[in-house]
């Protein structure tokens, strides 16, 4: 530490252009010494005066030429500052380093003030200040994507500049996507994490340096190949930071057109924490609680608890926001935003030859609530009218019961007994009884959809197009399933629920329409299928994640407001859906439709990411196979001597000039 | 002769009003010398004049006018009653006329000639008998011997005959002075004393004989007070000596120093000896120079 170490700036052409500077100055000098010739009545005096400064005639040719030696030390000073003298901080192994800087949600923690980020770009800089001219970097800022700031180069300039310009976003962490823009050059001909592949170009191999406080998740096939990864980790080991996990609005069940909100909050400290949380509906208290919240758990699991909020008043819409009062670490998972939409219902067409269970079903209040539903005959099918409605997406939803379009809408669909005229395919004849063998509980299509005691009579089994889902599975084949269509899905179910024979007699095929997972099946359908927000507030997203926005009328395209009022236009896709993407902003964005100026609905983004809130520094990254333990960087950066000495060339300058000036000599 | 009648040369050196003043004024002698004619100074001679000097015996061939009969009638023996002589006194000016006394504004040839001028015009106004010389100036053509106020046109042109550029050393100059000139006197020395080889031995020639020897040290500003900067070359006007300076102000000190030393050491040599020494800028005017400081030291009156 004590030994200076040195960086050589300057080739050796240039230092050969500065070592031709102290000749020319000595040169100068001598022809400065030509003295100009004054004559004087006698010398005798001045022979006698300058006589016993002869005497110790070196010294004082020395302080003669005094000048000669400050501009010399000068020259020296400023030859000494070029090579850049300084107290070595951590070495920079190897020649070609990158540096990826996370910029997730939780390294906008302020407990390396002023925030980890900026700790982490403060040590970027400093290792980069370090480097040597013939050493190249790259600088790649990563959340849950990765973004190249600044490709290979030994630019330090261009470095500092890309470092100083990576902003905090709310994203969630994940290496990988900067693991594999980081190992590009290192290992090339890598296309993917497969260790099979051949080797194309010369490897270049490289330092892999990640500020990160370790909050990824683990990259498991991801080989290291060339590069070397040194962890750097950021942050302090004690956290104190209470998140609000997850906040939600649903109507209160007891009490009906009344709404209430539920949050989860977590304690990541290591001691009880008790907070004051408050809800606000559009900036006004409505209520607040104190919540006390156990430690953390023995095994790293957060301390939670759970807060409910009722609300007496009818909210129709509004944003509700929570805010916990608390100064921690992370201030972004403080506040969480819910927004309550007016209601939308989705537009539902059934075409059907007479269906009374499915009248029935979707004739409840709870059905009305969230779907507008229009009933109407086959024949339909062959009007213009329909034709024109089904192109322009006029619907949400259109079923076919026993029943098939010659072209298929510009929307989801539903088909009961027939297969759309696309790729779907009866994968055997119609047999029965079918016995359901499986359900997907995760679908929303099928959850809470019991098939247990539904007892059908024939059924045909369905094979549909690529990336079709099996949802209800029985012995001959699939009976249930969804497939894609170019950014629609169509559902078709394999049975008729209800026939008529031509004479109008109803026939009855299954006794699913008496079973209690009838009208659930149907409310799912028409909620997934219609595009219905499942409960009054809208979904919250997670930043970075797109949002998909629906309007009650095809407008070409909306305005979405940021917290930040950025607006941004955002035209219509497929399915009378309006996809955004920026939202890296947390809080409530404003949508517009077309031009008007009222706000039409409203959604909120919220942190809401435990790993994020979790500030404790990981003390390990898995990398592939490897495990790269962390350093904390202490004494990284290097202390640079430079600026003092250019001070005491100032100094030697300034001292030159009033000498020169002055005449003052020792 | 009526001072507005005098030439250029005059209006140079001495101008009216200094005349007017010098007029009042009067050599004084330290020394009692004898002179060469008669004039208004006592001298060592005994002869005729009102005051009275000594008795003596009478001896066979004695002018028998003095006898101082009150004596003889008192003691009856015959003494002869002598009076102090009354004689010129001899005035010389002795000029440095070397290189270096070219410099200053006015050159301080220019300063001591109107010195010698002014001193001497008091001589002629005084009977006395005045000779001006430089230190150059050779046996052959020895400066005029002039006496009283009619000369006063000869002497100034003797004055402007005097041109810088006599390099003998100052030991040379007075040898030959010396030799030339016997008689005893007060002697004015203007010279800047800057002779490498040193003034002492110069001096010594003038103590060795016994005049009444003043000597008037000129130098100019610049050499007072030199202000000069930058790295210099220093051409000495008189042997192209060269001193190379930086000047600085510890240098101007170390000048200054040694420059008051030398005056110190002139004087002290001076005084030692018996010889007057007055050290005077060119910046002095003249008038102050010989109404004040040369009536204190005694050489006006």
């Amino acid at each position: 530490m004590l030994l200076a170490d040195f960086i050589n700036m300057l080739t050796w052409w240039q230092w050969g252009l500065l070592g031709l500077i102290p000749p020319a100055i000595i040169a100068l000098y001598f022809l400065k010494l030509r003295r100009q010739p004054l004559s004087v009545p006698s010398t005798y005096l001045w022979s006698r005066a300058i006589e016993d400064l002869h005497v110790n005639s070196l010294w004082q040719r020395l302080r003669q030429s005094l000048l000669l030696f400050l501009q010399l030390l000068l020259i020296g000073l400023l030859a000494f500052t070029l090579l850049r003298p300084g107290w070595k901080g951590t070495e920079l192994i190897g020649k070609r380093f990158i540096f990826l800087i996370d910029t997730s949600a939780s390294m906008g923690a302020t407990d390396t003030a002023p925030s980890r980020l900026d700790d982490a770009k403060r040590q970027v800089k400093a290792l980069i200040e370090q480097m040597k001219p013939e050493n190249a970097a790259m600088v790649i800022s990563f959340s849950d994507i990765a973004k190249v700031e600044q490709p290979f180069t030994n630019s330090r300039r261009l470095l500092r500049q890309r470092v100083e310009l990576i902003s905090k976003t709310n994203r969630p962490s994940d290496l990988s996507e900067a693991l594999r823009a980081a190992s590009g050059l290192a290992n090339p001909g890598q296309s993917d994490f497969e260790a099979s592949d051949v080797q194309t170009a010369e490897a270049l191999p490289a330092t892999l340096y990640i500020f990160s406080d370790g909050g990824v998740g683990p990259v498991p096939k991801f080989k290291l190949g060339n590069l070397e990864p040194v962890y750097v980790k950021m942050g302090e080991e004690a956290q104190q930071n209470v998140a609000i996990a997850s906040f939600s609005t649903d109507v209160n069940p007891e009490k009906p057109g009344q709404i209430q909100a539920f949050a989860r909050i977590e304690n990541y400290a290591e001691a009880e924490t008790s907070v004051e949380a408050s809800l606000f509906l559009n900036d006004t208290l409505l209520d607040a609680q104190k919540i006390t919240l156990p430690p953390r758990g023995e095994k790293g699991l957060p301390g939670a608890s759970g807060a409910r909020f009722e609300m007496n008043n009818t909210i129709e819409s509004g944003v509700l926001k929570l805010v916990l009062d608390t100064k921690d670490a992370l201030g972004a998972d403080n506040t969480a935003f819910a927004v309550v939409n007016l209601p939308r219902p989705a537009k539902v067409l059934v075409v059907s030859p007479g269906n009374d269970a499915l009248e029935l079903a979707l004739g409840t209040d709870e059905a009305k609530k969230i779907a507008d539903v229009s009933f109407a005959e086959p024949k339909l099918l062959e009007t213009k009218a329909y034709a024109d409605q089904a192109a322009e997406g006029a619907f949400d939803l259109v079923i076919y019961d026993q029943c098939a379009p010659k072209t298929m809408p510009n929307c989801n669909t539903l088909f009961i007994a027939r297969l759309p005229p696309t790729d779907w395919a009866a994968k055997g004849p119609r047999q029965g009884p079918p016995l359901v063998i499986d359900t997907d509980q995760v679908h929303p299509l099928t959850q809470l959809v019991q098939m247990g005691n539904v007892k059908i009579v024939e059924a045909t089994p369905l094979t549909g197009p690529q990336g079709t889902i099996t949802l209800i599975d029985a012995d001959i084949g699939p009976i249930y399933a969804i497939g894609p269509r170019a950014g629609y899905e169509d559902a078709v179910l394999g049975f008729e629920l209800v026939t008529y024979t031509p004479e109008g007699k109803r026939e009855v095929n299954t006794d699913w329409p008496i079973r209690r997972s009838f009208p659930v099946f149907v409310m799912n359908a028409v909620k997934y299928l219609g595009g219905v927000r499942s409960s009054l507030a809208a979904p919250s997203i997670k930043p970075g994640q797109p949002a998909i926005l629906r309007t009650t009328i095809p407008v070409d395209s909306v305005v979405v407001e940021s917290p930040r009022k950025e607006r941004f236009n955002v035209p219509k896709e497929a399915s009378n859906t309006y996809i955004f993407g920026r939202t890296e902003d947390l809080g409530v964005y404003d949508v517009r439709e077309g031009s008007g100026q009222k706000v039409n609905q409203q959604f909120a983004v919220n942190l809401f990411d435990p790993r994020e809130s979790d500030l404790k520094p990981k003390d390990v990254v898995l990398l592939g196979a490897e495990e790269v333990k962390g350093q904390t960087a202490k004494n990284q950066s290097r202390q640079e001597l430079w600026k003092w000495l250019l001070l005491a060339a100032i100094g030697v300058l300034i001292f030159e000039w009033y000498i020169y000036n002055r005449r003052v000599y020792l | 002769m009526p001072a507005d009648t005098l030439g250029t040369a005059t209006e140079q050196l001495l101008s009216p009003q200094l005349l007017a003043q010098l007029e009042r004024l009067e050599l004084v002698s330290r020394k009692v010398f004898r002179g060469r004619m008669k004039g208004e100074r006592k001298s060592k001679r005994k002869g005729q004049s009102v005051e009275f000097a000594d008795f003596r015996q009478y001896v066979p061939g004695d002018d028998l006018r003095f006898i101082d009969w009150n004596l003889f009638a008192r003691m009856e023996r015959l003494y002869l009653k002598l009076f102090l002589e009354e004689e010129d006194l001899h005035f010389y000016a002795l000029i440095d006329a070397s290189t270096s006394m070219d410099f200053g504004e006015p050159t301080k040839l220019q300063f001591a000639k109107q010195l010698a001028a002014s001193l001497g015009f008091i001589g002629l106004c005084r009977a006395d008998r005045v000779k001006i010389e430089s230190l150059g100036t050779s046996s052959r053509q020895p400066g005029p011997t002039l006496r009283g106020r009619a000369s006063l046109w000869r002497m100034l042109e003797y004055l402007e005959g005097i041109q810088a550029g006599e390099n003998v050393s100052l030991a040379e100059g007075v040898r030959n002075f010396c030799l030339r000139n016997s008689g005893k006197g007060i002697l004015v020395l203007i010279t800047d004393l800057m002779d490498k080889e040193g003034y002492e031995k110069a001096m010594r020639f003038l103590v060795a004989q016994q005049m009444d020897v003043y000597v008037l040290h000129v130098l100019c500003p610049e050499e007072l007070n030199p202000e000069i900067k930058g790295d210099l070359k220093l051409i000495d006007c008189e042997d192209e000596d060269i001193a190379e300076v930086t000047v600085s102000r510890p240098l101007l000190d170390k000048y200054k120093r040694t420059l008051a030393s030398f005056l110190d050491g002139a004087r002290e040599f001076c005084t030692r000896r018996g010889m007057s020494y007055l050290m005077t800028s060119t910046e002095t005017p003249v008038e102050t120079l010989v109404a004040n400081y040369l009536r204190k030291r005694g050489l006006v009156r």
